[in-house]
């Protein structure tokens, strides 16, 4: 049994790492609280021990190359490359898994009550449900269309770039448009958008592990911002 | 006496933009607790009056409507959509876009949540539909993980949820194979036991012969025919046939093709000249892997979802995939044309090896959902996309045969579901493909359309191509094909010529 | 009455398409850790590739606030992507002016459509804030943290408060170039096919 979470934990969660991604690192001992923050232990959680394994040896190197061979000196096409592909880790991967993890463990019921409770319109709750079920079916869309790309032999646009989009992007939109239709007509025969104030069934109640989770992302947050700049 | 729970005063409707009424003189009355079944082609108007009855039309659909519309004492033009919600309960056609949770607990709750019931009275009836319609197994799972079937399972109990009087299903079978079907027969028995009006828009007639106490048939936005349950399943194959009707029942010899059978079958058969397909392993759940992935091999056994070391496929002819659902049928598909990549499937012809790769330009794949594989704005240079040599004289030879020359100019989305497969199957040829794969091309295909299907594909196997077609409908295995081959759980399980 | 407020098919509407340019940005995003001179490239990428989804948008755009929520959903997903909360007022001050112009050529003259779009585009910028608003203490971070001087040279002299005025303007004008590129796919594709 995982963790279960209020969303305005994660929200929270979400805040301090990327705040703390943001605030760039300078010693090793605030790389060391880097790690800490970084959601290894959230893709433990979710029992993806292989995933967090490959991250920690990715963002390891990363550093690693960072830190040895990109010096003030370097040079040069590859190691702007290297940079490149250090940052995306570094600086990206963090708060992508950490947002990955929201997006993965949260209902969108769950997602919507606690936009309720924070008492954001309902226009902008709606919407933003959408996107987070809409993000699936693009990529289940995506996928498709790339199959039948690999088959018609036009992955690379049949050899110009405004092929590579257009081929990709135009059967995409073709799908999100009709699936958007029939998602609409289907919601509305289902009552949404009327004038009642929409109930939700999900009870959000912070628990203990919430407390304690938001205590202990504000002490990292409070060690990392007196470590970089009082000290 | 029974009473009228919902009826149409002669509508007439035409929707934006189109250029024929959809609707025409439609009347029609609708009795508490009956169950009506709407037949007829593609295009008849059939879903077009499951729209009036759900207000769908004219608050959602605009167009130009005449006539009224009484759904429930409610008249639809003065109602607001939202205020149906708990009247008129629908399960459209297709499981993927009618969700609007990515979890089933959210989906079934998503309607009640709606017109604001106290969460506790949600719940109760969460419960209670749970257990009614067997749900447990489903519960907590997200909804991109299930398989058609269950989708249209967790659709069907969140409209149940609402607690509607009546029900409308718009082709609720089209993605559908028999177990699926026979669950979707399930519910909708019991929904009749509880006294609910039913009205069903429908394709395939077998399963609802015991359902149906009133059917009646559109052709051109208009009522054509109304027979009585008894009437209308005596009708026979021919009778049905000249409707465009699929057969109201399927009788044993077809149950017989598509059922679980448990004893095995024939499973090699040796032809000279054929098509082998050798050491097709595959499976979605890779294995646990720290920066290089495996290779699968026979080795694996039970954990393959695909596992067929040799199969010999007659050139020129046509063979149906069979199985139910998830059993390995579209995965068995895609591998062979090399979509993935992990399978190290090769393909012989003609003393000729295809690996990997050179495994897509041998055979290609026509999707089940043809829309994403039209790519540009017209026709005509969708084939010639697909030519490595752009030779405009064959492009229009092969439209040409196919029935399509006159569109070559016309946008491939523009075109009907029949036509756009056309398209596909066109730039397959263009390409050169001299295995064809079809993915349930005829899913949600009222006869007429599954009957030319078929026709095609005996075109296509009688020039020459080989054709493997995966398929859960009888009429259309009757219709077209040499073999069956039957998967399951990703294994051969037999291979046989149909003897007809 | 009801006419003028939106409505469920529209807050779904601006969900499906939300979803879409975002996806459109991150996948841009993504080539920018190529090469920094990339990163100031986003101005010419995303609003040209964005123009084809927010065209078809705009074909379905009847009502105001549609833009504007489409703004907020942006700054809140760039939050909860980890890309910052700096630039969340610019992004909804963009979306909001795009908004009111659009609304202005009453959602379908093409001249205000254009104008609008590009001004819809500055929020891209809202990608460059962290480098502009700490500018220095920025570059001595990554240089602290490894990066190459030659990259942050490289970084700052495509991006920084003085360039930063230049890349909105160039936001502006390929937003309203890339608006016409998209209107130009919208009419080959969508109203051929006559989806809208």
């Amino acid at each position: 049994m995982s963790l279960k979470l209020d969303p305005r934990t994660k929200l929270y969660m979400i805040f301090v790492v990327s705040a703390v991604v943001m605030m760039s690192a300078t010693t090793p001992f605030l790389w060391a609280v880097r790690i800490i923050m970084i959601p290894i232990f959230l893709l433990i959680m979710e029992k993806h021990y292989a995933a967090a394994f490959r991250f920690l040896i990715f963002y390891g190197t990363a550093l690693l190359l960072t830190f040895k061979f990109l010096s003030e000196n370097s040079e040069g096409f590859l190691s702007a490359f290297l940079v490149g592909y250090c940052g995306i880790i570094v600086q990206f991967m963090p708060a992508m898994i950490t947002a990955w993890y929201v997006v993965r463990t949260t209902k969108i019921g769950e997602f919507v009550c606690a936009m309720q409770k924070m008492h954001i319109p309902d226009g902008i709750t709606i919407s933003l449900a959408v996107v987070m079920r809409f993000f699936p079916t693009i990529k289940e869309e995506y996928t498709a269309i790339r199959d039948a790309m690999k088959m018609r032999g036009i992955m690379l646009g049949g050899g110009n770039a405004a092929g590579m989009i257009e081929y990709r992007l135009i059967p995409l939109l073709f799908s999100c448009v009709n699936i958007g239709d029939e998602l609409s007509a289907a919601a509305v025969t289902r009552g949404l958008g009327g004038k009642v104030k929409r109930t939700s069934v999900q009870e959000l109640k912070m628990k203990a592990a919430d407390y304690l989770l938001m205590l202990l992302f504000t002490a990292v947050l409070v060690v990392f911002v007196v470590s970089k700049y009082i000290r | 006496m029974m009473q009228t729970i919902a009826q149409i005063n002669n509508v007439t409707h035409r929707y934006k933009g189109a250029a024929e009424n959809s609707l025409d003189g439609v009347s029609l009355t609708i009795k508490k607790g009956e169950t009506l079944l709407l037949c007829g082609a593609s295009g008849s108007g059939k879903t077009s009056v499951i729209r009036l009855l759900n207000g769908l039309i004219p608050h959602y659909y605009h167009g130009d409507m005449t006539g009224d519309v009484t759904v429930n004492g409610l008249d639809i033009v003065e109602t607001q959509l939202y205020e149906l919600a708990g009247v008129v309960g629908t399960v459209f056609q297709n499981p993927r876009s009618q969700f609007f949770s990515v979890d089933t607990d959210g989906e079934i709750v998503f309607g009640p949540e709606n017109i604001g019931l106290a969460p506790k009275e949600i719940n109760a009836r969460k419960e209670i539909i749970t257990k009614q319609m067997n749900l447990d197994s489903l519960l907590g799972r997200s909804l991109f993980e299930l398989s058609g079937g269950e989708k249209q399972r967790i659709a069907c109990a969140s409209e149940a949820a609402l607690l509607p009087e009546i029900i409308l299903l718009d082709e609720p079978s089209s993605n559908l194979d028999m177990e699926a079907i026979k669950m979707l027969h399930e519910i909708i028995c019991d929904w009749k036991r509880q006294g609910k009006t039913i009205i069903i828009s429908e394709h395939r007639l077998w399963y609802l012969n015991d359902i149906a106490d009133r059917v009646v048939y559109m052709d051109n936005g208009r009522i054509a025919h109304e027979w009585n349950a008894k009437d209308f399943t005596m009708l026979s194959d021919d009778e049905t046939r000249q409707l465009g009707l699929h057969p109201t029942s399927i009788n044993e010899r077809y149950l017989a093709l598509l059922s679980d059978k448990d004893d095995t079958g024939k499973c090699y058969i040796d032809i000279a000249d054929g098509i082998l397909l050798k050491d097709f392993y595959f499976s979605y759940h890779h294995k646990p892997y720290i920066l290089r992935k495996n290779k699968f091999s026979a080795a694996d056994g039970d954990s393959l979802s695909l596992c067929i070391p040799k199969l010999m496929l007659p050139k020129g002819k046509v063979t149906a995939v069979i199985g139910s659902n998830g059993t390995g049928k579209s995965t068995f598909l895609r591998c062979i044309c090399g979509l993935e990549k992990d399978c190290t499937g090769v393909i012989v012809s003609k003393g000729k090896e295809y690996r990997k790769r050179q495994r897509i330009g041998f055979s290609y794949m026509v999707m089940q959902d043809v829309n994403h594989q039209l790519f540009t704005d017209s026709v005509e240079k969708e084939l010639l996309l697909s030519m490595k040599v752009k030779d405009v004289k064959r492009c229009h030879e092969i439209l040409d045969t196919l029935g399509l020359l006159e569109f070559k100019d016309t946008h491939p989305m523009a075109l009907s579901g029949g036509q756009k497969q056309r398209v596909a199957i066109a730039s397959a040829i263009a390409a050169g493909a001299k295995l064809l794969l079809f993915d349930e091309p005829t899913s949600g295909l009222d006869f007429a359309h599954m009957e030319k299907v078929g026709e095609l594909l005996r075109q296509l196997a009688d020039s020459g191509s080989t054709v493997l077609v995966s398929t859960h409908d009888p009429e259309f295995i009757e219709q077209c094909c040499d073999y069956t081959l039957r998967i399951k759980k990703g294994r051969l399980f037999s291979f046989e010529e149909r003897n007809s | 009455m009801n006419e003028k407020k939106l409505q469920a098919k529209d807050f779904i509407t601006i969900g499906i398409f939300t979803a879409l340019l975002f996806v459109v940005e991150f996948a841009c995003g993504m080539l920018g850790f190529i090469h920094p001179y990339i990163v100031a490239s986003y101005v010419v990428m995303i609003p040209i590739v964005g123009s084809i989804p927010m065209m078809l948008f705009y074909t379905k755009i009847e009502k105001f606030g549609m833009l504007s929520i489409m703004s907020v959903l942006l700054a809140i997903i760039m939050f909860v992507t980890g890309m910052g909360y700096l630039g969340a007022p610019l992004i909804i001050a963009a979306g909001v002016i795009a908004d009111l112009i659009a609304k202005s050529g009453g959602y379908k003259s093409f001249r205000e459509t254009v104008i609008s779009y590009g001004v819809f585009c500055l929020w891209i910028c809202a990608n460059y804030f962290p480098v502009v608003v700490s500018a220095d203490s920025y570059r001595k971070n990554l240089i602290d943290v490894g990066y190459s001087v030659e990259y942050c040279d490289n970084l700052f002299r495509a991006i920084n408060s003085k360039t930063i005025a230049v890349l909105l303007v160039l936001c502006f004008v390929f937003g309203c170039v890339g608006a016409l590129i998209g209107k130009a796919i919208v009419k080959k594709h969508f109203e051929k096919a006559g989806i809208v």
